[in-house]
Protein backbone atom coordinates (compact mmCIF):
# COMPACT_ATOMS: atom_id res chain seq x y z
CA UNK A 1 0.00 0.00 0.00
CA UNK A 2 1.23 3.44 -0.84
CA UNK A 3 2.13 5.56 2.15
CA UNK A 4 -0.87 7.43 3.53
CA UNK A 5 -0.57 11.20 3.19
CA UNK A 6 -3.09 11.90 5.97
CA UNK A 7 -3.57 10.10 9.31
CA UNK A 8 -5.10 6.62 9.15
CA UNK A 9 -7.24 6.99 12.26
CA UNK A 10 -10.99 7.35 11.71
CA UNK A 11 -12.84 9.25 14.42
CA UNK A 12 -16.00 9.82 12.39
CA UNK A 13 -18.20 6.74 12.13
CA UNK A 14 -20.00 5.81 8.93
CA UNK A 15 -23.78 5.55 9.05
CA UNK A 16 -24.14 9.29 9.61
CA UNK A 17 -26.99 11.21 8.01
CA UNK A 18 -25.14 13.53 5.60
CA UNK A 19 -26.29 13.80 1.99
CA UNK A 20 -24.30 11.84 -0.63
CA UNK A 21 -21.17 13.81 -1.57
CA UNK A 22 -21.42 16.07 1.50
CA UNK A 23 -18.52 18.54 1.82
CA UNK A 24 -19.09 19.17 5.57
CA UNK A 25 -18.98 15.39 6.24
CA UNK A 26 -15.55 15.10 4.63
CA UNK A 27 -14.40 18.23 6.48
CA UNK A 28 -15.31 16.65 9.83
CA UNK A 29 -13.60 13.39 8.91
CA UNK A 30 -10.36 15.17 7.96
CA UNK A 31 -10.50 17.51 10.98
CA UNK A 32 -10.76 14.66 13.49
CA UNK A 33 -7.99 12.71 11.76
CA UNK A 34 -5.67 15.64 12.45
CA UNK A 35 -6.90 16.40 15.98
CA UNK A 36 -6.98 12.86 17.35
CA UNK A 37 -9.15 11.24 20.01
CA UNK A 38 -8.49 13.69 22.85
CA UNK A 39 -11.00 16.13 21.42
CA UNK A 40 -14.34 17.53 22.58
CA UNK A 41 -16.59 19.11 19.97
CA UNK A 42 -19.39 21.61 20.45
CA UNK A 43 -21.94 21.58 17.62
CA UNK A 44 -24.74 24.13 17.37
CA UNK A 45 -27.88 23.84 15.26
CA UNK A 46 -26.57 23.21 11.74
CA UNK A 47 -26.40 20.36 9.23
CA UNK A 48 -23.96 18.56 11.48
CA UNK A 49 -26.44 18.36 14.40
CA UNK A 50 -28.62 16.24 12.17
CA UNK A 51 -25.72 14.39 10.56
CA UNK A 52 -24.13 13.35 13.83
CA UNK A 53 -26.89 12.59 16.24
CA UNK A 54 -30.03 10.76 15.16
CA UNK A 55 -30.99 9.67 18.69
CA UNK A 56 -29.61 7.54 20.31
CA UNK A 57 -26.59 7.32 18.01
CA UNK A 58 -23.55 9.48 17.43
CA UNK A 59 -21.36 9.61 14.36
CA UNK A 60 -18.36 10.92 16.30
CA UNK A 61 -15.90 8.88 18.31
CA UNK A 62 -15.20 11.96 20.46
CA UNK A 63 -17.37 13.79 22.97
CA UNK A 64 -20.03 16.09 21.54
CA UNK A 65 -21.89 18.95 23.18
CA UNK A 66 -25.06 19.83 21.33
CA UNK A 67 -25.82 23.53 21.75
CA UNK A 68 -27.91 26.43 20.50
CA UNK A 69 -27.13 28.09 17.18
CA UNK A 70 -25.88 31.40 18.64
CA UNK A 71 -23.81 29.79 21.41
CA UNK A 72 -20.82 27.99 19.87
CA UNK A 73 -18.21 30.56 20.89
CA UNK A 74 -19.57 30.86 24.43
CA UNK A 75 -19.88 27.09 24.76
CA UNK A 76 -16.24 26.42 23.93
CA UNK A 77 -15.11 29.10 26.38
CA UNK A 78 -17.15 27.23 29.01
CA UNK A 79 -15.84 23.84 27.95
CA UNK A 80 -12.25 25.06 28.27
CA UNK A 81 -12.99 26.50 31.71
CA UNK A 82 -14.56 23.19 32.72
CA UNK A 83 -11.62 21.19 31.37
CA UNK A 84 -9.22 23.41 33.29
CA UNK A 85 -11.30 23.07 36.48
CA UNK A 86 -11.29 19.27 36.09
CA UNK A 87 -7.57 19.26 35.42
CA UNK A 88 -8.02 17.75 31.94
CA UNK A 89 -4.73 18.11 30.09
CA UNK A 90 -3.95 17.85 26.40
CA UNK A 91 -7.55 18.06 25.27
CA UNK A 92 -8.62 19.88 22.12
CA UNK A 93 -11.72 22.02 22.63
CA UNK A 94 -13.40 22.55 19.26
CA UNK A 95 -16.46 24.45 18.08
CA UNK A 96 -17.82 23.20 14.77
CA UNK A 97 -20.47 25.49 13.30
CA UNK A 98 -21.93 26.39 9.94
CA UNK A 99 -21.65 29.73 8.19
CA UNK A 100 -25.07 30.92 9.38
CA UNK A 101 -24.31 29.91 12.97
CA UNK A 102 -20.94 31.67 12.77
CA UNK A 103 -21.00 34.69 10.48
CA UNK A 104 -24.61 35.64 11.30
CA UNK A 105 -26.31 34.21 14.38
CA UNK A 106 -23.22 33.20 16.38
CA UNK A 107 -21.06 36.22 15.55
CA UNK A 108 -21.13 37.84 18.99
CA UNK A 109 -20.26 34.55 20.72
CA UNK A 110 -17.40 34.00 18.27
CA UNK A 111 -16.13 37.53 18.87
CA UNK A 112 -16.37 37.03 22.63
CA UNK A 113 -14.46 33.75 22.51
CA UNK A 114 -11.70 35.32 20.39
CA UNK A 115 -11.53 38.42 22.61
CA UNK A 116 -11.37 36.31 25.78
CA UNK A 117 -8.43 34.51 24.15
CA UNK A 118 -10.13 31.16 24.81
CA UNK A 119 -7.70 28.30 24.22
CA UNK A 120 -9.85 26.54 21.62
CA UNK A 121 -10.32 25.92 17.92
CA UNK A 122 -13.37 27.40 16.19
CA UNK A 123 -14.25 25.80 12.85
CA UNK A 124 -16.68 27.48 10.48
CA UNK A 125 -17.67 25.02 7.76
CA UNK A 126 -18.96 27.19 4.97
CA UNK A 127 -21.64 25.77 2.68
CA UNK A 128 -22.71 29.34 1.94
CA UNK A 129 -26.35 29.21 3.08
CA UNK A 130 -28.67 27.79 5.75
CA UNK A 131 -28.65 24.35 4.15
CA UNK A 132 -30.12 22.30 7.00
CA UNK A 133 -33.38 24.23 6.86
CA UNK A 134 -33.64 24.31 3.08
CA UNK A 135 -31.11 26.59 1.35
CA UNK A 136 -31.94 30.03 2.80
CA UNK A 137 -29.34 32.75 2.14
CA UNK A 138 -26.84 33.59 4.87
CA UNK A 139 -24.29 36.35 5.29
CA UNK A 140 -21.80 33.94 3.72
CA UNK A 141 -23.83 33.36 0.56
CA UNK A 142 -21.90 34.89 -2.36
CA UNK A 143 -23.22 37.66 -4.58
CA UNK A 144 -25.52 36.45 -7.34
CA UNK A 145 -26.14 32.97 -5.87
CA UNK A 146 -29.62 31.52 -6.08
CA UNK A 147 -31.12 30.39 -2.77
CA UNK A 148 -34.74 29.80 -1.79
CA UNK A 149 -34.83 33.26 -0.22
CA UNK A 150 -32.87 34.96 -3.02
CA UNK A 151 -34.76 33.48 -5.97
CA UNK A 152 -34.23 34.27 -9.62
CA UNK A 153 -37.23 36.33 -10.71
CA UNK A 154 -37.94 39.44 -12.79
CA UNK A 155 -37.11 41.61 -9.74
CA UNK A 156 -34.20 39.62 -8.25
CA UNK A 157 -31.30 37.65 -9.75
CA UNK A 158 -29.92 35.73 -6.80
CA UNK A 159 -28.37 37.37 -3.75
CA UNK A 160 -27.89 41.11 -4.25
CA UNK A 161 -25.30 41.51 -1.47
CA UNK A 162 -21.69 40.26 -1.40
CA UNK A 163 -20.32 37.53 0.89
CA UNK A 164 -19.36 38.55 4.41
CA UNK A 165 -15.59 38.54 4.99
CA UNK A 166 -15.44 36.27 8.05
CA UNK A 167 -11.65 35.94 7.91
CA UNK A 168 -11.36 39.74 8.01
CA UNK A 169 -13.62 39.84 11.08
CA UNK A 170 -11.68 37.07 12.81
CA UNK A 171 -8.26 38.53 11.97
CA UNK A 172 -9.33 41.87 13.46
CA UNK A 173 -9.33 40.00 16.80
CA UNK A 174 -5.68 38.99 16.26
CA UNK A 175 -6.10 35.27 16.98
CA UNK A 176 -3.17 32.95 17.61
CA UNK A 177 -3.77 31.26 14.29
CA UNK A 178 -6.35 31.47 11.50
CA UNK A 179 -6.43 29.59 8.23
CA UNK A 180 -8.61 28.71 5.26
CA UNK A 181 -9.01 24.97 4.64
CA UNK A 182 -10.46 23.00 1.75
CA UNK A 183 -11.12 19.21 1.88
CA UNK A 184 -10.17 18.99 -1.79
CA UNK A 185 -6.58 19.48 -0.57
CA UNK A 186 -6.41 16.92 2.29
CA UNK A 187 -2.65 17.23 2.88
CA UNK A 188 -2.79 21.03 3.25
CA UNK A 189 -5.93 20.60 5.38
CA UNK A 190 -4.23 18.10 7.69
CA UNK A 191 -1.01 20.08 8.02
CA UNK A 192 -2.94 23.16 9.19
CA UNK A 193 -5.04 21.14 11.63
CA UNK A 194 -2.02 19.42 13.17
CA UNK A 195 -0.12 22.71 13.36
CA UNK A 196 -2.99 24.56 15.02
CA UNK A 197 -3.62 21.63 17.39
CA UNK A 198 -0.23 22.20 19.01
CA UNK A 199 -0.67 25.95 19.49
CA UNK A 200 -2.30 27.65 22.48
CA UNK A 201 -4.92 30.38 22.31
CA UNK A 202 -7.85 31.15 20.01
CA UNK A 203 -7.58 29.47 16.63
CA UNK A 204 -9.98 29.68 13.68
CA UNK A 205 -10.53 27.62 10.53
CA UNK A 206 -12.64 28.81 7.63
CA UNK A 207 -13.44 25.56 5.78
CA UNK A 208 -14.84 25.47 2.26
CA UNK A 209 -17.53 22.77 2.06
CA UNK A 210 -19.48 22.32 -1.20
CA UNK A 211 -23.14 21.28 -0.84
CA UNK A 212 -24.46 19.26 -3.82
CA UNK A 213 -28.21 19.81 -3.19
CA UNK A 214 -27.82 23.46 -2.18
CA UNK A 215 -25.41 24.51 -4.90
CA UNK A 216 -27.06 22.35 -7.53
CA UNK A 217 -24.28 20.09 -8.77
CA UNK A 218 -23.74 16.34 -9.02
CA UNK A 219 -22.57 14.71 -5.78
CA UNK A 220 -19.58 13.12 -7.55
CA UNK A 221 -18.16 16.60 -8.30
CA UNK A 222 -17.66 17.80 -4.70
CA UNK A 223 -13.87 17.42 -4.74
CA UNK A 224 -13.41 18.75 -8.27
CA UNK A 225 -15.54 21.80 -7.48
CA UNK A 226 -13.56 22.51 -4.31
CA UNK A 227 -10.35 22.34 -6.32
CA UNK A 228 -11.77 24.82 -8.83
CA UNK A 229 -12.78 27.21 -6.03
CA UNK A 230 -9.21 27.46 -4.81
CA UNK A 231 -7.49 27.41 -8.18
CA UNK A 232 -9.78 30.15 -9.53
CA UNK A 233 -9.04 32.36 -6.50
CA UNK A 234 -12.64 32.22 -5.22
CA UNK A 235 -11.43 30.44 -2.06
CA UNK A 236 -7.66 30.95 -1.69
CA UNK A 237 -5.78 28.82 0.82
CA UNK A 238 -3.73 30.76 3.35
CA UNK A 239 -2.85 30.93 7.02
CA UNK A 240 -2.13 33.77 9.41
CA UNK A 241 0.09 33.24 12.44
CA UNK A 242 1.69 35.89 14.62
CA UNK A 243 0.31 38.43 12.17
CA UNK A 244 2.16 36.89 9.20
CA UNK A 245 0.05 35.83 6.23
CA UNK A 246 1.21 32.97 4.06
CA UNK A 247 -0.58 31.66 0.98
CA UNK A 248 -0.35 27.85 1.04
CA UNK A 249 -1.36 27.10 -2.54
CA UNK A 250 -0.29 29.06 -5.60
CA UNK A 251 -0.59 27.72 -9.11
CA UNK A 252 0.95 30.61 -11.03
CA UNK A 253 -2.08 31.46 -13.09
CA UNK A 254 -5.61 31.56 -11.64
CA UNK A 255 -8.28 29.67 -13.55
CA UNK A 256 -11.20 31.79 -14.80
CA UNK A 257 -14.03 32.04 -12.25
CA UNK A 258 -16.44 31.10 -15.03
CA UNK A 259 -15.09 27.51 -14.75
CA UNK A 260 -16.17 27.48 -11.11
CA UNK A 261 -19.49 29.29 -11.58
CA UNK A 262 -20.70 27.33 -14.60
CA UNK A 263 -20.29 24.04 -12.70
CA UNK A 264 -23.16 24.99 -10.34
CA UNK A 265 -26.88 25.41 -10.90
CA UNK A 266 -27.11 28.20 -8.32
CA UNK A 267 -25.19 30.50 -10.72
CA UNK A 268 -26.89 29.33 -13.93
CA UNK A 269 -28.78 32.62 -14.42
CA UNK A 270 -25.65 34.84 -14.35
CA UNK A 271 -25.05 37.00 -17.43
CA UNK A 272 -21.58 37.53 -18.95
CA UNK A 273 -21.58 40.95 -17.23
CA UNK A 274 -22.31 39.31 -13.88
CA UNK A 275 -19.46 36.85 -14.39
CA UNK A 276 -17.11 39.70 -15.37
CA UNK A 277 -18.07 41.54 -12.19
CA UNK A 278 -17.31 38.49 -10.04
CA UNK A 279 -14.04 37.91 -11.92
CA UNK A 280 -12.96 41.52 -11.25
CA UNK A 281 -13.70 41.15 -7.52
CA UNK A 282 -11.88 37.80 -7.25
CA UNK A 283 -8.81 39.15 -9.08
CA UNK A 284 -8.74 42.23 -6.87
CA UNK A 285 -9.04 40.16 -3.68
CA UNK A 286 -6.29 37.78 -4.83
CA UNK A 287 -3.93 40.65 -5.58
CA UNK A 288 -4.66 42.16 -2.16
CA UNK A 289 -3.83 38.79 -0.60
CA UNK A 290 -0.52 38.65 -2.49
CA UNK A 291 0.31 42.17 -1.27
CA UNK A 292 -0.55 41.25 2.31
CA UNK A 293 1.67 38.22 2.12
CA UNK A 294 4.58 40.50 1.30
CA UNK A 295 4.10 42.82 4.25
CA UNK A 296 4.01 42.18 7.96
CA UNK A 297 0.57 42.96 9.32
CA UNK A 298 -0.37 43.85 12.88
CA UNK A 299 1.28 41.39 15.23
CA UNK A 300 -0.68 39.01 17.41
CA UNK A 301 -0.74 39.42 21.15
CA UNK B 1 -61.87 8.27 4.71
CA UNK B 2 -58.97 6.84 2.76
CA UNK B 3 -55.46 6.97 4.20
CA UNK B 4 -52.44 6.77 1.91
CA UNK B 5 -48.76 6.50 2.85
CA UNK B 6 -45.93 7.35 0.43
CA UNK B 7 -42.42 5.91 0.73
CA UNK B 8 -39.74 7.54 -1.38
CA UNK B 9 -36.28 9.02 -1.27
CA UNK B 10 -35.33 12.62 -0.64
CA UNK B 11 -35.34 14.42 -3.99
CA UNK B 12 -37.62 11.92 -5.72
CA UNK B 13 -40.80 13.88 -5.18
CA UNK B 14 -42.61 11.80 -2.55
CA UNK B 15 -43.66 14.80 -0.48
CA UNK B 16 -44.82 16.67 -3.57
CA UNK B 17 -46.72 13.53 -4.63
CA UNK B 18 -48.77 13.56 -1.42
CA UNK B 19 -49.48 17.28 -1.92
CA UNK B 20 -50.45 16.88 -5.56
CA UNK B 21 -52.76 14.03 -4.68
CA UNK B 22 -54.44 16.25 -2.09
CA UNK B 23 -54.79 19.11 -4.62
CA UNK B 24 -56.31 16.72 -7.15
CA UNK B 25 -58.75 15.37 -4.56
CA UNK B 26 -59.76 18.93 -3.71
CA UNK B 27 -60.45 19.64 -7.38
CA UNK B 28 -62.64 16.53 -7.33
CA UNK B 29 -64.68 18.11 -4.52
CA UNK B 30 -63.19 16.05 -1.71
CA UNK B 31 -61.59 17.22 1.54
CA UNK B 32 -57.92 16.26 1.54
CA UNK B 33 -54.98 16.41 3.92
CA UNK B 34 -51.29 16.03 3.16
CA UNK B 35 -48.11 16.25 5.21
CA UNK B 36 -44.62 14.74 5.31
CA UNK B 37 -42.92 12.89 8.15
CA UNK B 38 -40.18 15.15 9.44
CA UNK B 39 -37.18 12.89 9.75
CA UNK B 40 -33.78 12.99 8.15
CA UNK B 41 -34.49 15.00 5.03
CA UNK B 42 -31.56 14.24 2.81
CA UNK B 43 -31.20 13.65 -0.88
CA UNK B 44 -31.44 9.89 -1.34
CA UNK B 45 -32.55 9.15 2.21
CA UNK B 46 -35.84 7.29 2.78
CA UNK B 47 -38.72 9.75 3.35
CA UNK B 48 -42.37 9.20 4.22
CA UNK B 49 -45.39 11.37 3.40
CA UNK B 50 -49.10 11.00 4.08
CA UNK B 51 -52.42 11.87 2.46
CA UNK B 52 -55.98 11.56 3.77
CA UNK B 53 -59.03 11.98 1.56
CA UNK B 54 -62.62 12.20 2.79
CA UNK B 55 -66.02 13.67 1.88
CA UNK B 56 -66.14 15.49 5.22
CA UNK B 57 -63.67 17.70 7.11
CA UNK B 58 -60.88 15.60 8.66
CA UNK B 59 -60.19 16.22 12.34
CA UNK B 60 -57.41 13.64 12.60
CA UNK B 61 -53.90 15.15 12.59
CA UNK B 62 -51.73 12.12 13.37
CA UNK B 63 -49.34 10.28 11.09
CA UNK B 64 -50.78 7.24 9.31
CA UNK B 65 -49.90 3.87 10.83
CA UNK B 66 -52.67 1.73 9.27
CA UNK B 67 -53.03 2.94 5.69
CA UNK B 68 -55.47 1.69 3.06
CA UNK B 69 -52.86 2.34 0.38
CA UNK B 70 -49.07 2.25 0.42
CA UNK B 71 -47.20 3.84 -2.48
CA UNK B 72 -43.50 3.02 -2.95
CA UNK B 73 -41.64 5.35 -5.29
CA UNK B 74 -38.38 3.39 -5.26
CA UNK B 75 -38.24 -0.43 -5.39
CA UNK B 76 -34.95 -0.41 -3.43
CA UNK B 77 -36.92 0.60 -0.36
CA UNK B 78 -38.72 -2.77 -0.33
CA UNK B 79 -35.51 -4.38 0.92
CA UNK B 80 -34.72 -1.86 3.64
CA UNK B 81 -37.94 -0.24 4.86
CA UNK B 82 -40.95 -1.94 6.40
CA UNK B 83 -43.24 -0.33 3.85
CA UNK B 84 -46.22 -2.64 4.37
CA UNK B 85 -46.36 -2.15 8.15
CA UNK B 86 -49.99 -1.67 9.16
CA UNK B 87 -51.35 -1.96 5.61
CA UNK B 88 -55.05 -2.84 5.94
CA UNK B 89 -56.50 -6.13 4.59
CA UNK B 90 -58.22 -5.31 1.31
CA UNK B 91 -55.79 -2.44 0.84
CA UNK B 92 -53.37 -1.79 -1.99
CA UNK B 93 -49.60 -1.81 -2.37
CA UNK B 94 -48.45 0.22 -5.40
CA UNK B 95 -44.77 0.02 -6.33
CA UNK B 96 -42.67 1.75 -8.96
CA UNK B 97 -40.88 -1.30 -10.37
CA UNK B 98 -39.97 -3.01 -13.62
CA UNK B 99 -41.24 -6.30 -12.18
CA UNK B 100 -44.74 -7.73 -12.48
CA UNK B 101 -47.17 -7.05 -9.62
CA UNK B 102 -47.40 -10.82 -8.94
CA UNK B 103 -43.80 -10.74 -7.64
CA UNK B 104 -44.53 -8.12 -4.98
CA UNK B 105 -44.57 -9.33 -1.41
CA UNK B 106 -47.55 -8.09 0.59
CA UNK B 107 -49.67 -9.27 3.52
CA UNK B 108 -52.57 -11.58 2.63
CA UNK B 109 -55.61 -9.95 1.08
CA UNK B 110 -53.70 -6.90 -0.12
CA UNK B 111 -54.02 -6.00 -3.79
CA UNK B 112 -50.72 -5.30 -5.54
CA UNK B 113 -50.02 -2.89 -8.37
CA UNK B 114 -46.85 -2.21 -10.36
CA UNK B 115 -45.90 0.62 -12.68
CA UNK B 116 -42.55 1.33 -14.35
CA UNK B 117 -42.57 4.99 -13.35
CA UNK B 118 -38.79 5.37 -13.67
CA UNK B 119 -38.98 4.48 -17.35
CA UNK B 120 -41.94 6.85 -17.85
CA UNK B 121 -40.20 9.71 -16.01
CA UNK B 122 -36.97 9.37 -17.99
CA UNK B 123 -38.92 9.10 -21.26
CA UNK B 124 -40.41 12.52 -20.47
CA UNK B 125 -37.07 13.97 -19.33
CA UNK B 126 -38.08 14.24 -15.66
CA UNK B 127 -35.02 14.10 -13.39
CA UNK B 128 -31.82 12.20 -14.14
CA UNK B 129 -30.91 8.51 -14.33
CA UNK B 130 -29.35 8.99 -10.88
CA UNK B 131 -32.49 10.57 -9.49
CA UNK B 132 -35.59 10.24 -11.72
CA UNK B 133 -38.56 12.29 -10.56
CA UNK B 134 -41.25 9.64 -10.64
CA UNK B 135 -44.01 11.21 -8.58
CA UNK B 136 -46.43 12.22 -11.33
CA UNK B 137 -46.17 8.86 -13.14
CA UNK B 138 -46.84 7.07 -9.86
CA UNK B 139 -49.83 9.32 -9.14
CA UNK B 140 -51.30 8.46 -12.54
CA UNK B 141 -50.99 4.79 -11.61
CA UNK B 142 -52.54 5.48 -8.21
CA UNK B 143 -55.53 7.23 -9.82
CA UNK B 144 -56.20 4.15 -11.97
CA UNK B 145 -55.56 1.52 -9.30
CA UNK B 146 -57.60 3.17 -6.51
CA UNK B 147 -59.93 5.68 -8.17
CA UNK B 148 -59.35 8.00 -5.19
CA UNK B 149 -58.96 10.81 -7.71
CA UNK B 150 -59.85 11.15 -11.37
CA UNK B 151 -57.15 11.45 -14.02
CA UNK B 152 -58.78 14.73 -15.08
CA UNK B 153 -58.41 16.25 -11.61
CA UNK B 154 -54.86 14.93 -11.35
CA UNK B 155 -53.94 16.48 -14.72
CA UNK B 156 -55.40 19.83 -13.63
CA UNK B 157 -53.53 19.66 -10.31
CA UNK B 158 -50.29 18.97 -12.17
CA UNK B 159 -50.88 21.91 -14.52
CA UNK B 160 -51.64 24.26 -11.64
CA UNK B 161 -49.13 23.22 -9.02
CA UNK B 162 -46.09 21.61 -10.64
CA UNK B 163 -43.59 24.46 -11.09
CA UNK B 164 -41.30 22.82 -13.67
CA UNK B 165 -42.29 20.99 -16.87
CA UNK B 166 -46.05 20.79 -16.22
CA UNK B 167 -46.76 19.36 -19.68
CA UNK B 168 -44.19 16.55 -19.37
CA UNK B 169 -45.50 15.79 -15.89
CA UNK B 170 -49.10 15.66 -17.14
CA UNK B 171 -48.05 13.18 -19.84
CA UNK B 172 -46.13 11.13 -17.28
CA UNK B 173 -49.28 10.96 -15.11
CA UNK B 174 -51.27 9.80 -18.14
CA UNK B 175 -48.66 7.14 -19.00
CA UNK B 176 -48.64 5.96 -15.39
CA UNK B 177 -52.44 5.72 -15.53
CA UNK B 178 -52.26 3.65 -18.70
CA UNK B 179 -49.25 1.56 -17.67
CA UNK B 180 -50.19 0.30 -14.20
CA UNK B 181 -51.01 -3.39 -13.69
CA UNK B 182 -52.96 -4.61 -10.69
CA UNK B 183 -53.48 -8.12 -9.28
CA UNK B 184 -55.69 -9.21 -6.39
CA UNK B 185 -54.43 -10.28 -3.02
CA UNK B 186 -54.92 -14.03 -3.23
CA UNK B 187 -51.58 -15.41 -4.42
CA UNK B 188 -48.62 -13.35 -3.35
CA UNK B 189 -45.31 -14.35 -1.86
CA UNK B 190 -45.23 -14.00 1.89
CA UNK B 191 -43.71 -10.85 3.28
CA UNK B 192 -40.06 -11.08 4.24
CA UNK B 193 -39.72 -8.28 6.75
CA UNK B 194 -36.38 -6.57 6.21
CA UNK B 195 -34.08 -6.24 9.15
CA UNK B 196 -34.90 -2.68 9.94
CA UNK B 197 -32.02 -0.24 10.26
CA UNK B 198 -34.25 1.73 12.62
CA UNK B 199 -32.87 1.89 16.13
CA UNK B 200 -35.07 1.40 19.15
CA UNK B 201 -33.85 3.93 21.66
CA UNK B 202 -33.62 3.30 25.38
CA UNK B 203 -35.50 5.61 27.71
CA UNK B 204 -33.66 8.85 28.42
CA UNK B 205 -30.44 8.08 30.28
CA UNK B 206 -28.80 10.19 32.93
CA UNK B 207 -25.42 10.00 31.21
CA UNK B 208 -24.61 10.88 27.63
CA UNK B 209 -27.69 11.23 25.43
CA UNK B 210 -26.26 9.40 22.45
CA UNK B 211 -23.80 6.67 23.25
CA UNK B 212 -24.37 4.22 20.40
CA UNK B 213 -22.25 4.36 17.26
CA UNK B 214 -23.93 5.42 14.04
CA UNK B 215 -22.25 2.37 12.49
CA UNK B 216 -25.43 0.47 13.32
CA UNK B 217 -27.31 2.63 10.81
CA UNK B 218 -26.79 1.24 7.34
CA UNK B 219 -27.16 3.96 4.73
CA UNK B 220 -26.91 1.64 1.73
CA UNK B 221 -30.64 2.19 1.11
CA UNK B 222 -29.87 5.73 -0.07
CA UNK B 223 -27.86 4.45 -2.99
CA UNK B 224 -29.07 4.32 -6.59
CA UNK B 225 -25.61 3.68 -8.11
CA UNK B 226 -22.94 1.37 -6.66
CA UNK B 227 -19.19 1.81 -7.11
CA UNK B 228 -17.38 -1.24 -8.52
CA UNK B 229 -13.57 -1.21 -8.20
CA UNK B 230 -11.61 -2.97 -10.97
CA UNK B 231 -8.61 -3.96 -8.90
CA UNK B 232 -6.53 -5.08 -11.91
CA UNK B 233 -5.94 -1.42 -12.74
CA UNK B 234 -5.81 -0.10 -9.15
CA UNK B 235 -2.53 1.60 -8.23
CA UNK B 236 -3.30 1.69 -4.47
CA UNK B 237 -3.06 5.49 -4.52
CA UNK B 238 -5.69 5.80 -1.71
CA UNK B 239 -7.52 8.70 -3.39
CA UNK B 240 -10.88 6.89 -3.07
CA UNK B 241 -10.29 6.41 0.66
CA UNK B 242 -9.00 9.93 1.19
CA UNK B 243 -12.01 11.68 -0.34
CA UNK B 244 -14.87 9.45 0.88
CA UNK B 245 -17.27 11.56 2.99
CA UNK B 246 -18.90 8.42 4.39
CA UNK B 247 -15.83 6.51 5.60
CA UNK B 248 -17.13 3.71 3.36
CA UNK B 249 -13.74 2.57 2.05
CA UNK B 250 -11.17 0.53 3.94
CA UNK B 251 -8.13 -1.49 2.88
CA UNK B 252 -7.70 -5.24 2.54
CA UNK B 253 -4.66 -7.13 3.82
CA UNK B 254 -2.52 -6.22 0.81
CA UNK B 255 -3.58 -2.58 0.62
CA UNK B 256 -6.29 -2.65 -2.04
CA UNK B 257 -9.34 -0.50 -1.33
CA UNK B 258 -12.39 -2.40 -0.13
CA UNK B 259 -15.91 -0.97 -0.14
CA UNK B 260 -18.07 -0.99 2.97
CA UNK B 261 -21.22 -1.22 0.90
CA UNK B 262 -23.54 -1.13 3.89
CA UNK B 263 -22.52 2.53 4.32
CA UNK B 264 -21.82 3.72 0.76
CA UNK B 265 -24.45 6.24 -0.37
CA UNK B 266 -23.30 6.09 -3.99
CA UNK B 267 -22.19 9.72 -4.26
CA UNK B 268 -19.66 8.82 -6.97
CA UNK B 269 -16.75 10.88 -5.57
CA UNK B 270 -14.41 7.84 -5.55
CA UNK B 271 -15.14 7.14 -9.23
CA UNK B 272 -14.67 10.80 -10.18
CA UNK B 273 -11.40 11.17 -8.26
CA UNK B 274 -9.74 7.81 -9.07
CA UNK B 275 -6.67 8.80 -11.16
CA UNK B 276 -6.53 5.61 -13.31
CA UNK B 277 -10.36 5.53 -13.51
CA UNK B 278 -10.70 2.02 -12.11
CA UNK B 279 -14.00 2.69 -10.35
CA UNK B 280 -17.26 2.38 -12.21
CA UNK B 281 -20.68 3.49 -10.95
CA UNK B 282 -23.21 0.77 -11.74
CA UNK B 283 -26.98 1.31 -11.49
CA UNK B 284 -28.69 -0.65 -8.71
CA UNK B 285 -31.43 -2.95 -9.96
Amino acid sequence: MAKLTIPAQELMYPGHAACPGCGPALAMRLLLKGLGPRTLVSIPACCWTVIATPYPTTALRVGVLDNAIEATGASISGMRAAADALGLKDVNIVGFAGDGGTADIGLQALSGMLERRTNAIYVMYDNEAYMNTGIQRSGATPWGAWTTTTPVSPSLRGKPEPKKDIMGIVLAHRPTYAATLNPSFPEDFDRKVEHARDLTGPRFFHVFTPCPPGWRFDSAETIALGRLATDSGVFPLYEVEEGRLRITRKTGQLKPVSDYLSAQGRFRHLTPDDVARIQAQVTEDWERLLRREREEIVRSH
Amino acid sequence: MIEIRFHGRGGQGGVVASELLAQAAFLDGKIPQSFPFFGVERRGAPVTAYSRIDDRPIALRTSITAPHVVVVLDPGLLATERVTDGLKPGGLLLVNTTHAPETLAAPGGVRRAAVDATHIALAHGLGTAMLPIVNTAVLGALARATEVVSLEALSRAVEQFVPARPEENRLAARDGYLGVRTVDGTAGPSVPLPTSPRVAGPSLPEGPMASLSSERIHTAAWRTFTPVIHLDRCTKCNFCWKFCPDDAIEFDAVGFPKLRLEYCKGCGICAAECPPKTIEMVAEV
